[in-house]
Order: C-alpha cells, then structure tokens, then sequence
C-alpha cells in the first residue's frame, strides 16, 4: 500500500466533506462564486483538482469526474450523457485477459492476481456503464423528455436518444462471446468474468434497449400527434379569421353519412315508480319522509327570505277578511231592521256580493256563534240543506236562514 | 340488480361517449372482443350499432339503419356539434398556451381551475379572449367579471361532455375522450372541405419567425 497516496487520498475525501457546500453549489449552477469564498480554501481545491478554470477570465467549475460521480450517485436527471464506448473498453478487457495468461503461464502468480484484479474492475466497470445508460434512457422516457418545455425540443430530444440508442446497440454487437471464449480458454476465473458476467448483462441491456427503442419511436409519434393537433387549432382559427361566415356543410343530411357523424340519439329515460311493488317499500318510504323535511326546509327559507314582502300580504288579506266581515254584519243589522226572516244566499244575491258563496256562508256562521251571548238570543239561526245520499248521519249545509226570535 | 354489461349498454343508450376518463370500468369491458359482440347484438334489436372514433379511445351507439326520423336527427346533431367547433376550439388554444405546454388537450388531461385563473388574470390579452369565448352561445355568460365567465364555461364544458369534474369539491378538471372526438371531426372537415389547415398554420409560423 502506498502511504503517500492513502494520505492524499484521506485529505480530499476531507476538503470534500468539508467544503461540500461548495461543491454542491458550483454543482448546481455550474461554476463557483469566487467572491463568496476565501481564496485559500479555493486555491486549496484547485490544487487538489476538485476546482479547475478552463480558461482564464472564466469562472471557476467542478472537474468533470466529480461531476459524473455526483450525478451517479444522486441519480440526477442532468446527467443526460451516455457513454457509448463500449468498443474501447473491450479491447481492454481483451488485452488485460492475455496479461493474465500469459503470467499464469509463466507461473507468475502475483502478477497474475494482479491483472485479474484489473480485470475484474473492468468487467464490472463495463457492466455499470451498460445499465447506467439504460437507466438514463429510461429516466428520460418516463417523465417524457420533462426538462424541455417545447414539443419541438422534445422532438429532437427524442431523435437523439433515438441516435444514442443505435450506437449502443452497434456497440453491443461487437460483443463477440465466441472469441471471448476462445480467450477465457479453460480459466475458471476468466470464464466467469467474461463469459458469464459479460453475458448477462449483454442479454439484459439488448432486451431493454429494444423496448427503449419502441418506446422512443412509440412517445415520437405522439409528439407528432400533439404537433398535428396545435396546427389544426392554429389553422382552424386563421380559417375563421378569414372566412367567419364558413359553416362546414351538414354532413348529417347527406345520402351517405359518414360513421363519425352517426351518433344515435339517447333513448333511456328514467324509470317510474312502482308502489305496488313490496320490496321497494321501505326505499319509498324513506324517500317520501326525506320529501317531507325538504318542503320544511323550504318553508323555513322562503319565511326568512321574503319577510317584508309577507307583510303586506298579511294586512291585504285582513283587509278582504274585514269586508266580509262588514258585510255579515249589515246581512244581520238588515234582518234585525227589517225584522223579516231571510237566507244568507238571498242577501249574497240581492246585494250582489263577490265573495265565494260557500266562504260567505261560513263566515256567517261563524258570526253568529261569535257574536255575544246576549246578542245572540235575540236572533235564530237556521241552516236549510238536505241529508247526505249516501253516507247517512251526514247534514249537507246549503243555505242559512237568519230570523229574529 | 345490473350487471356491467347492462351498465354498459345503458350508458350507450343514453347517448353517452365512453372513454378510459370518463368510466374506466366500461371501457375496460369494451376492449374485449366477446363483451363487445354481446353488447352490439343486444343493440341491434335498437337499430344501434357499437361505433368507435378517436383510434378506439371512445366508443358509442350509432344507427344502423337511417330512416326519415333518423336523419332529421342526425342533421340537427351535426349542427349541434359544428356549433360547439369554433367555441372550443378557442378555448382550446386559449387553455394550451396558458398553460404554457404547448400541448393540446386531450383525454386525461388534467386542468387546474385555480392555476389558468391566476395565468389568465395575469395576462389582459388571455382576459380579452376569455371574455369573448364566454359571450359564444355555447357557453352565453353574460357575466362581466371573470371568475364567473370562467366557471360558466368549465361547468357547460362538463354538461356538453367536454370535460369532467372527479371530485366535487375541487376545482380540477379532466378532458375526456369527447375532445378528442371533436378533434376527429375537424381533421374530417379539413379533409373532406380542403381546407388544408395545417398548411395554413405553418405558413403563419413561418411568417412570423421570418418577421
């Protein structure tokens, strides 16, 4: 192990930790406000190469390995890069493999461990970045390309993931299993690694980026629908604008109507009540009871809403209530003077009264049991009718006869 | 008791255009091609037939055959429907670009009363327009402020079929597959009347950007 670099190691995991504010900062807008830091720590972070000024009289920025190393780490949407060089890495792997034989044969075993370790890191490295990519593709499928706001940009978003996606797969064709097999030979370690590791993942990734792949073309599709769509509205109007007296013309009346426009007319209407039926007893019931507290409910607001209106309708109705009253009040002063027997209805005819006849009768009536006993010996009433045809011990009232006694 | 296929075939009947937003669990029933067999021979014996528009998004009862009383029917619907064209169709737009996503409406999307209210009375040139699709008869507000032209128009929106409100207590609405049947009927006008409209918004686009 090599002490120097465990240290210097040490000191920058520490300078992250501790200026992480910093760090995230120049993380998220993309370059540092020099002026809110002291120039020692700064100057700090440049020689540990976390910092660095791409060119001079240009803000500081974050290197872009830590940047990578951020994104993957929070799985951040901004991280829209995908690492297509796979052919690269697999001449690598390529090259490392026959290291690794070559020291097995000579019986180097230390060597040897050593490149397998190499190895081993780089297999896993390649597998890593294959699912990144996928991931990342995915992320941008599932929210639907949401950081552009416009559905061109969308568009040619998605033409490049589109692009992004026929280099992978190009890319993954140069895994060629065959050769790798060849070359792992009869290592067991070897074989794991590039075979079975390799493999997987190569069978993983192939299956998903073809789905990615229909998904694209499939979200490209619908974006060139909603584009179809604004310009018809758009065209729509400018049509409008035009011609405002353009009525398309009635495609309903035509010999031959098109499907679109054969809609048949609603004929369900709802079903009537039927009180006859038993077992709806108890739901009729409940409803006529629940018909009831809403007429209170109504009579309640109506009294409260129209008060001052009621008012007037009252002292109206006592003023028709007085003529009335007036008027069997002289039919009695009028027998009285006269001192002759006469019929309610014959003074309702001879004075040519406008009330209902059976009101008048009734208020009669009423006015002589109301008037005060000792008024009320002095006169007789009489009431003229006939019995009931068919419900006997009914006394059916036609006219009242009033006389002095 | 009604089973769904009863539901179904009554919510056909009363004319209704059946979509993933509007009832799901129709919809759902509809995708099969047995359940749709049964359902067309049960309206049959009605002179319906089961018709869909939109790539299969909305189903509905349709005549099969078109007699007198049929046609005068279909005529009236169809003014009906072209009257409801320029209305929504401003409305539309209006609704895309307040929303600012440059996205047309279709069914599921989601419409946030409260949110286009503050775009719209922060912008005069939306107001102005909202005031003037809320004078259409479709919609008929006489209203001069506008909060209420603005709920007169969702709440017609929802009684024509255009729109639907999930939950009543909040203002949040949602596109159904009626839209999208409008849409439909415009691409056939377009087609069938020439008028080429979408040339006819790009030629306007590109003038502008040229200006």
């Amino acid at each position: 192990m090599n002490i120097n670099l465990l240290k210097t190691g040490t000191t920058l995991l520490n300078a992250l930790s501790n200026h992480s504010e910093l760090i995230m900062q120049a993380y998220f807008t993309g370059n540092v406000n020099e002026a809110e830091y002291s120039p020692k720590v700064i100057q700090n972070l440049i020689d540990l190469k976390v910092l660095w000024r791409p060119d001079a009289e240009v803000q500081l920025r974050l290197r872009p390995s830590l940047r990578t190393l951020l994104e993957e780490s929070l799985q951040d949407e901004h991280n829209r890069q995908i690492d297509a060089n796979i052919g690269n890495l697999l001449a690598t792997l390529t090259t490392q493999a026959e290291h690794y034989k070559e020291s097995i044969a000579n019986q180097r075993y230390h060597d040897a461990k050593a490149y397998l370790a190499d190895l081993t890191e780089h297999v896993y490295t390649l597998t890593e970045t294959l699912s990144t990519n996928v991931r990342l593709l995915w992320s941008r499928i599932s929210n639907e390309f949401g950081y552009v706001g416009s559905v061109d940009a969308k568009i040619r978003e998605n033409e490049l993931a589109q692009g992004q996606v026929t280099d992978m797969l190009n890319q993954l064709s140069m895994f060629r299993f065959d050769e790798l097999s060849q070359l792992a030979g009869s290592q067991r370690e070897l074989r794991h690694l590039l075979v079975i590791t390799l493999q997987s993942s190569f069978v993983t990734s192939t299956q998903e980026l073809s789905l990615v792949q229909s998904k694209l073309i499939e979200l490209l599709g619908r974006f060139r629908e909603f584009q179809g769509r604004t310009r018809l509205l758009k065209g729509f109007m400018l049509h409008m604008e035009q011609q405002p007296d353009f009525q398309p013309s009635n495609y309903g009346s035509l010999s031959d109507i098109p499907a679109l426009f054969n809609v048949a007319n609603p004929v369900i209407k709802q079903a009537a009540v039927d009180v006859n039926n038993v077992e709806h007893e108890f739901e009729l019931v409940s409803l006529v009871g629940h018909i009831r507290t809403i007429n209170r409910h109504w009579f309640s607001q109506e009294k409260t809403q129209s008060d001052a209106v009621r008012i007037e309708q009252e002292t109206e109705v006592t003023l028709s209530d007085d003529k009335l009253k007036m008027a069997v009040e002289g039919y009695f002063c009028d027998v009285i003077e006269s001192g002759q027997n006469m019929t309610a209805l014959e003074y309702y005819q001879k004075n040519d009264l406008e009330f209902d006849p059976e009101a008048w009768i009734y208020q009669v009536i009423g006015a002589y049991h109301g008037l005060p006993d000792q008024d009320r010996q002095y006169l007789e009433i009489d009431p003229i009718g006939r019995p009931d045809d068919i419900f006997i011990g009914n006394f059916l009232i036609t006219d009242i006869e009033i006389g002095l006694r | 008791m009604i089973t769904e296929q009863g539901r179904v075939l009554e919510l056909l009947l009363s004319g209704e255009f059946i979509c993933q937003t509007k009832d799901e669990d129709a919809f759902r029933f509809l995708q099969s091609s047995a359940n749709r067999l049964s359902i067309e021979s049960q309206l049959q014996i009605l002179n319906r037939n089961l018709s869909t528009a939109a790539d299969g998004e909305v189903f509905f009862a349709s005549y099969i055959l078109l007699q007198e009383n049929e046609r005068k029917f279909l005529s009236s619907q169809f003014q009906e429907i072209s009257s409801h064209l320029m209305p929504v169709v401003e409305w539309l737009l209006m609704v895309q670009e307040a929303m600012g996503t440059d996205r047309p409406l279709t069914q599921g999307t989601v419409i946030r009363l409260n949110e286009l209210q503050s775009v719209v009375e922060d912008t005069p040139a939306y107001a102005e327009q909202l005031g003037k699709i809320s004078r259409y008869a479709l919609f008929g507000s006489k209203a001069a402020e506008l909060d209420a032209q603005l709920k007169l128009i969702f709440k017609r929106l929802v009684e024509v079929g255009y729109l639907i409100r999930p939950n009543q207590d909040k203002q949040i609405y949602t596109a159904t597959g009626k839209i999208d049947y409008l849409f439909d009927v415009l691409k056939f006008i377009d087609e069938t009347e020439n008028l080429s409209l979408s040339e006819r918004a790009e030629d306007a686009i590109s003038q502008t950007k040229l200006i």
